[in-house]
């Protein structure tokens, strides 16, 4: 899972609602995955990420998209590592709310809720 | 209510699909032409999510976008992650995406696995909700109109064979990767196994048009396909018998949730869900019975009874079907040369396709159910329950799985349907465009600014 599918990702528990996020990351095991650079890609990235959500994730995140962040290509390629190429592959993630724990497993976040946990 | 909906679309959706899987790892399968140019013309940079991903077939097609895939079945997301995507596991109806933070999503034969009327309209809601105001939203689902078939009823399940599936996969005269179906979904996925055979398709051998790719509509095979009916018909032949009892297969019963409801109180009694499913199948038989088979009388008298078991249904089939024998003969004998042949196209999958033509999950070519209840005939025939007592459910169940038939819900969308359906009830999005496409009902549409 990379984070920028974190960024995405929210708890939808009965009852939490906007509540559910941003989702609590614990990673257990993490890869690097070189993904190629494509600064156009990630300069269109930027607008939509959470920024507070990504902070809580990664350390190593700036504080914010600092300005004219579009052709500074080293915030891009800092940001481009972050979104894309870190991959947990086993953790879980946590509804902030709830406390309700998803796991991530082989890379793959489970999000299913049990029939209880979901509307009636 | 809502939970026999569940109930039905787990035995019927997604334990089929998660029993299906394997099949599936090595299969690659294309994209319909119209969602690829859909994703192709999202913008760069663009957080797009397909939602019943299935193996992931659509991830790939714009690099120039995010593309995450959602499924409910966790075996074929791992097949998708295997192949490089980046997937979870998810309910269409529980997305667990925050509001507004994604600009595309694409639903291809997906919403076409729910039971009831209201969780599609909930899952294209929670669509809805997920998206960007301006977002846009494609939605495939099959449709009732087909061509070269007909479906009785909006509320059917189609039977798979997995049996030979594995057969072909294993057989070494197979070229290479044989064309097949993706499930996709957060419910869906497809037939593997498109193989079946028929005698008059082999006959047509030479036909050299075959170009029946997984992309398109077997126009081509409709060719070969038609003209084999129409000879059918002129003599009242074996392919149109054989097409027209392959019609009175499409069992269906109304699943609208008071008829539900009915069926499941009905039912209770059996101990064998499986079974459950099956007794409330109802078969749609051949109104133009040019089954021509000596056994019309019983044929005609069943079909005033919309309850008969499929099974029981099936074993007459087989008595009334004096070429059965000899067919499957041809059928086991002819496998090699089939899935040979399975390498440029799918032959009686294109023979059936002309006549029953049902598009997959993801409105893949369309998948000749009729040849997989050709085949799960075949095995049946080896039962000793051949007659037109009716036949304990338990028992003709086991005949089944013996044959390893999975039979899938689908609630196949009739003109405009669909449209209506987001029109009536999904105020926050707008339709942008609508059509047909590949035997599928199609719809854009737009998330409304202001809402949600």
């Amino acid at each position: 899972m990379k984070l920028l599918t974190h960024n995405l990702l929210s708890s939808h528990v009965r009852g939490v609602g906007s509540r559910g996020f941003p989702l609590r990351l614990q990673a257990t095991e993490v890869r690097i995955n070189p993904v190629e650079f494509n600064p156009d890609f990630v300069a269109r990235m930027i607008p939509k990420v959470e920024w507070a959500a990504l902070l809580e994730a990664a350390d190593t995140v700036p504080k914010g998209p600092i300005e004219g962040y579009e052709h500074d290509e080293k915030f891009l390629r800092q940001m481009h590592h972050v979104l894309l190429e870190v991959d947990v592959l086993e953790g879980t993630l946590q509804c902030p709310e709830s406390g309700r724990l998803f796991p991530i497993s082989r890379g793959i976040p489970n999000m299913l809720l049990s029939d209880e946990e979901t509307e009636t | 209510m809502d939970h026999e909906a569940a109930q039905l679309e787990k035995q019927h959706v997604h334990d089929v699909y998660e029993s299906t899987a394997p099949y599936f790892g090595d299969l690659q399968s294309k994209a319909w032409p119209r969602v690829r140019q859909f994703l192709q013309e999202q913008k760069p940079g663009s957080l797009i999510a397909d939602i019943g991903c299935g193996t992931g077939k659509y991830l790939k097609v714009n690099s120039q976008v995010y593309a995450l895939g959602c499924d409910y079945c966790g075996p074929l997301v791992e097949i998708a992650r295997s192949r490089g995507c980046e997937v979870m596991v998810c309910d269409n109806l529980h997305l667990p995406f925050r509001d507004q933070g994604l600009d595309a999503i694409i639903s291809i034969g997906v919403i076409h696995h729910f039971s009831t009327k209201q969780r599609r309209i909930r899952a294209i809601k929670e669509m809805a909700r997920v998206l960007v105001p301006g977002g846009q939203l494609m939605i495939y689902v099959w449709a009732m109109e087909q061509k070269n078939r007909h479906f009785e009823k909006q509320d059917v399940l189609i039977p798979w064979n997995r049996a030979l599936c594995s057969r072909l996969l294993s057989d070494p005269s197979q070229p290479g990767r044989k064309p097949c179906a993706h499930p996709e979904r957060s419910h869906p996925y497809h037939p593997p196994c498109s193989v079946c055979s028929c005698s008059v398709c082999f006959k047509e051998q030479g036909h050299s048009q075959r170009s029946h790719s997984m992309d398109y509509e077997p126009l081509m095979a409709g060719t070969c396909c038609t003209g084999i009916s129409k000879e059918g018909e002129e003599e009242n032949g074996f392919y149109n018998t054989l097409g027209k009892s392959f019609r009175s297969w499409f069992f269906s019963r109304s699943l609208d949730e008071s008829t539900l409801r009915k069926q499941i109180e009905r039912v209770r009694p059996l101990k064998n869900t499986e079974g459950w499913a099956n007794s409330t199948i109802s078969i749609q038989p051949s109104r133009h019975s040019s089954l021509d088979l000596g056994h019309q009388e019983p044929l005609s008298t069943r079909e005033q009874s919309l309850d008969e078991d499929v099974f029981v249904e099936a074993s007459q089939k087989q008595l009334e079907w004096p070429r059965a024998p000899a067919t499957r003969k041809h059928l086991r004998g002819d496998q090699q040369g089939e899935v040979r042949r399975n390498g440029d196209g799918n032959f009686l999958e294109d023979a059936n396709t002309s006549e029953n033509c049902v598009n997959e999950d993801d409105a893949e070519e369309g998948h000749p159910s009729a040849s997989k209840i050709l085949r799960r005939i075949s095995a049946l025939d080896s039962t000793d329950s051949n007659s037109e007592e009716t036949i304990p459910v338990e028992e003709q169940q086991s005949g089944v799985l013996d044959s390893r038939a999975f039979m899938r819900y689908y609630h196949v969308f009739r003109e405009g349907e669909l449209y209506g359906l987001l029109k009536e009830h999904v105020a926050e999005l707008h339709v942008l465009s609508s059509g047909n496409d590949h035997g599928n009902w199609c719809v854009i549409a737009e998330k409304k600014d202001n809402c949600d």
